[in-house]
């Protein structure tokens, strides 16, 4: 092999002044007003009301006597934050430098960054890391919200925040640690970071009341600013928290469904049916808009999010499903979508996580006059998956000695899950009576083509009955029975398969939010 | 070899230093008006680029010690997209290099799906991502006279500048990266596992709108 120096001196200051002038030309982005006009709105006619306000404002933007004055602001509508591409990439780069500074304060290794690390990191381009399955599938993805929000808290669009979503991400990479850029840190940070990130703004939204003044209207900003702590600090700091003003028109929902549930669970193994120890979780369901109908170019003003907490994990389900795009065909019987995925579970059985993008099609049938049945397919890419896995020969996953040398939170490896692209399909069926499901039936496939960690292909399947028996008002009981299978193809000369299946039941009380 | 890679280096960091430098070039420019989402003159929202690029390509394997070579070729590019706002056009690229190994010959497709933003919309400054397929035919001469085929996961980021946005034919240039996350290669030693390689890209097209 031919060994290469490839850092003269000469180069290596070079690149020292580059990424300073990228700094620069960042900071310098912030520190001037960028006078753009709001983004205009896609081709085609208005579809929306944001849509209409957009197209207004454009029209209109060279300011005459008597506008009002938050045109001049370059805010999209009077409740709107004030447009700033620069302010949103320097708000970025504070982000980065604010976790930077959070990892060394817990004394991470990774955080010793100096412009030697950010020149390595360039040279030797994406790897795989080796770090948690909860840190990559979680951690990652809320670090990449907090980038999509710097976008959406200056007043830029939903895609134009997933373009400061993967600006961010790849800057972190590369400059925020000192190991190697990750791949799957950058595809995890960035499609994570867009659908929670979406979700929490518009969540945000929700607990705000513009409207209000006094205590009662800084707690529900304090409480938004939980959410989404980065447009709940800009409104702090440029007083909209306090402004009387209408909600931005695209941030109100058409339709708002939530439940919770409390309850136990029971899971088991092909070895024993159900384990003799129940586990205790708290469930929350919540439906934002109507997904089941309507054309819409406006990505998330549907989405459905599943939060599970406790029952094998402290967060043993994640799940958020967005609709970038929906279309009515055959008069409005069938509903087209287009639909951005966020999964992620994790209990003492199994784990699996991915990012993925689907179409799906809708159909919705009253049955009488009181009940419907609603059934969706969908089929899709899954840019990402994880799932974990063992080495053949291996049955169980040996505990990781803490060396401490690392510090708080870095992982040495090896790691016990696999990473690869693949493909996901399923249909779900929805029962309801009153506007209230009583019986859902679920099912899902997945493919994992595992390209880093063991050589194999992975088969996902999940299927999930749930029973609800209303009671009085809101409350309700239920039952629900899901089983979760796993096949793995190893690519080994033997073609090695595995074969796990986890039933589960659970038994728990319901209540509607909303 | 070394004037080789310190050449290619020059023109990497060059290449490099004016992508940094635009987000100030673009400030040092005339405020924008509101923009139409069609494009000024007979100019359409489909687009069309073709190109050629110059890269680097380094594969390595995470599990292995040993120092893999950085590897230099030219590349052609071509993409094909549509306009949804001046901001954003989406479309796909098709990317495709062929690379002499001292083994043989690699010849890799990638197969993207991109996204391409512009921050500042009269500007030709833009930034690039995206996601896809690639396809690698690798030729170990010492083994077998046919390629070993195999797939990866592609994916891109990267920016640039487009001189004459707005009109019906104008020129890019560009900055690109690659990830190509392989798993597997066949190499005359063996089977190297866990492979990533890794493609920097200066180039420049045409664009047609």
């Amino acid at each position: 092999m031919h060994n290469i120096e490839f850092e003269p001196p000469k180069l290596r200051r070079v690149a020292i002044v580059m990424l300073g002038s990228m700094l620069w030309g960042v900071s310098l982005c912030a520190a001037q007003s960028t006078q753009e006009a709001p983004p205009p709105d896609a081709d085609g006619p208005p579809t929306t009301l944001a849509d209409q306000i957009a197209g207004l404002t454009a029209a209109s933007f060279s300011q005459t006597p008597g506008q009002p004055s938050w045109i001049a602001e370059r805010r999209a509508c009077e409740g709107c934050p004030p447009r700033s591409v620069g302010r949103a990439l320097f708000q970025t780069t504070i982000v980065n430098v604010f976790y930077g500074l959070a990892n060394l304060v817990r004394g991470q290794v990774t955080a010793r960054v100096t412009p030697k690390t950010w020149w390595a990191n360039m040279e030797q381009g994406w790897v795989w890391d080796l770090d948690d399955f909860t840190v990559n599938q979680i951690g990652h993805p809320y670090q990449g919200n907090n980038y999509f929000n710097t976008g959406r808290a200056n007043g830029l669009s939903f895609y134009e925040s997933a373009a400061v979503a993967a600006f961010g991400s790849s800057t972190w990479e590369y400059f925020g640690e000192t190991n190697h850029a990750s791949l799957n840190d950058f595809i995890n940070t960035t499609l994570g970071g867009i659908a929670l990130g979406e979700m929490f703004h518009r969540a945000a939204w929700l607990v705000r009341d513009t409207h209000a003044t006094g205590s009662g209207r800084t707690w529900r900003e304090i409480g938004a600013t939980a959410l989404d702590p980065i447009t709940g600090v800009n409104r702090f700091i440029r007083g909209d928290a306090s402004r009387v003003t209408e909600k931005p028109a695209d941030m109100v929902p058409s339709d708002l469904d939530a439940s919770g549930a409390a309850g136990v669970l029971w899971r088991g193994t092909q070895d024993s049916a159900f384990t003799a120890d129940p586990q205790a979780y708290l469930e929350v369901d919540a439906v934002y808009g109507d997904p089941e109908k309507g054309r819409s170019r406006t990505p998330y003003d549907a989405f459905a999010v599943r939060l599970r907490f406790g029952g094998g994990s402290s967060l043993s389900e994640a799940r958020v499903r967005g609709r970038l795009l929906g279309q009515p065909l055959k008069n409005g019987k069938v509903q087209f979508s287009v639909l951005q995925s966020y999964d992620y579970q994790k209990n003492d059985a199994y784990a699996t996580g991915s990012q993925s993008f689907d179409g799906a099609f809708g159909f919705a049938k009253n049955m009488s006059s009181t009940t419907r049945f609603l059934v969706l397919g969908w089929g899709g890419l899954t840019v990402l998956g994880a799932i974990d896995s063992l080495p053949l020969g291996l049955t169980e996953v040996p505990q990781e000695e803490a060396t401490g040398e690392g510090g708080q939170g870095v992982s040495e490896g090896p790691r016990f899950y696999d990473y690869g692209p693949g493909s996901d399909f399923g249909v779900t069926a929805i029962f309801s009576r009153n506007n209230r499901p009583f019986t859902t039936l679920f099912y899902e496939g997945r493919h994992i083509y595992s390209l880093d960690g063991v050589r194999a292909n992975h088969f996902l399947q999940r299927g999930r009955i749930d029973l609800l028996l209303p009671l009085k008002g809101a409350f309700g009981a239920g039952v629900t029975g899901e089983y979760f299978d796993r096949r793995t193809f190893y690519q080994d000369a033997a073609h090695s398969r595995t074969n796990y299946h986890y039933p589960q039941i659970r038994f728990y009380a319901t209540w509607r939010l909303s | 070899m070394e004037v080789v890679v310190n050449l290619a280096m020059r023109t990497w960091v060059r290449a490099l230093c004016l992508l940094a430098l635009a987000p100030a070039m673009a400030f040092a420019q005339a405020a924008p008006q509101a923009q139409s989402s069609q494009p000024a003159g007979n100019a359409s929202n489909v687009w069309f680029v073709a190109g050629g690029a110059f890269a680097t390509l380094r594969g390595d394997c995470q599990t292995c010690e040993d120092d893999y070579p950085y590897r230099h070729a030219s590349a052609v590019l071509a993409d094909v997209g549509y306009r949804t706002n001046p901001r954003m056009d989406v479309g796909v690229e098709l990317f495709w290099m062929p690379i002499d190994t001292a083994q043989g010959n690699i010849r890799t497709t990638h197969v993207d799906a991109v996204a391409q933003f512009r921050p500042w919309a009269s500007h030709g400054f833009f930034l690039k991502g995206g996601a896809g397929m690639a396809f690698v035919r690798n030729w170990v001469d010492t083994l077998s006279t046919d390629s070993f085929n195999s797939k990866a996961l592609s994916v891109i980021i990267g920016g640039g500048w487009v001189f004459r946005p707005a009109a019906r034919l104008g020129l890019q240039l560009f900055a690109t990266q690659h990830a190509l996350a392989l798993g597997d290669l066949q190499s005359a030693q063996g089977e190297i596992p866990d492979v990533i390689g890794n493609r920097w890209s200066v180039g420049a097209g045409f664009v047609i709108r």
